[in-house]
């Protein structure tokens, strides 16, 4: 352990780490996200590599596509797979800023390769599996800056803001009873179909969710 | 015409654009930004947010043209080859 900007760095991989090592890591995390290591599996090693030689230099296995800027806490979102800091920007790329991970439901990742201009318009982006949220369940996801709350109802998923409009509360982190969820700290309810609820003018703002083999994405 | 490449030393998408260019045998003027240091390292990645608007890499610069990521077609297109 060492000190980096007055704060404590652990580190997960050390000398002699291979390949494989960060494979069989990397690829159940980014599963759970709704990613997969590229098709192509010379342009992986070619980027795991490089990764491995950051890793030596520096300690940790920094995205060899983006600049680091030396500050810690701005550095995490950069350390791969970095997909949890950039699911809005992925999503619309339909990978990561390498290309090491692509979508799922992407069949050849080589196609995507150097593309880098960011889409406009709305994105489906990727926010759990289906089978991490059972029927009964609310959870939070972070999407770029947007705190979204995903509920289960039967067989239907629902998403709306995370922050309950009295005191900020989380939503994701309530109690479901129904089609309501009921807010963990003073017991705003709202209904997780159309975000409405009983007090006034404090509507929280909904998003399509789609559900396709297994993964749960939300329209932003 | 005067080219410039900002790249990442480690970047797989730098060296495929650096290969294709001097496969081509095309002159071109090269920063590694994340082997520079202090200052001059900030002023590269400030000119590179400048010029792309991002911090993606490569940025290749032909002329007026700015091409962010490894587009091998728009290069033959601009440099005729």
């Amino acid at each position: 352990m060492s000190e980096a900007g007055g704060r404590p760095v652990r580190r997960m991989f050390g000398p002699g780490t291979t390949i494989a090592d960060l494979k069989a890591y990397m690829g159940p995390f980014a599963e759970r996200l709704g990613y997969k290591f590229n098709t192509d599996e010379a342009f992986v090693n070619d980027v795991l590599e490089a990764e491995l030689e950051i890793l030596e230099q520096t300690g940790d296995v920094f995205c060899p596509c983006r600049v680091r800027s030396g500050d810690p806490k701005e550095d995490v979102a950069v350390i791969c797979p970095c997909i949890p800091f950039w699911r809005d920007q992925f999503a619309g790329l339909r990978k990561c800023w390498c290309g090491l991970f692509i979508l799922n439901e992407v069949e050849d990742g080589l196609e995507l390769l150097g593309v880098i201009e960011e889409p406009q318009g709305p994105v489906e982006v990727p926010v759990c599996r289906v089978t991490d949220l059972p029927s009964g369940q609310i959870r939070h996801v972070k999407v770029g800056k947007r705190d979204i709350a995903i509920a289960h109802v039967g067989d239907d998923f629902y998403a709306l803001s995370n922050l309950c409009r009295h005191a900020f509360g989380p939503l994701g982190e309530g109690f479901m009873d129904g089609h309501h969820v009921m807010c963990p700290w003073h017991g705003w309810r709202y209904d997780v179909r159309d975000g409405t609820t009983d007090h006034p003018n404090a509507d929280v703002k909904t998003y399509e969710v789609r559900v396709r083999d297994g993964d749960i994405f939300v329209v932003v | 015409m005067a080219i410039k490449v900002y790249a990442l030393s480690t970047c797989p998408y730098c060296r495929m654009t650096r290969r294709y260019l001097d496969e081509n045998g095309v002159e071109y003027d090269v920063t590694e930004v994340d082997l520079l240091e202090g200052e001059e390292k900030e002023a590269a990645v400030a000119e590179v947010k400048r010029i792309s608007g991002g911090a993606s890499f490569p940025v290749v610069i032909i002329g007026d043209e700015v091409i962010v990521g490894f587009n091998k077609a728009r290069i033959k297109e601009l440099l005729s080859l």
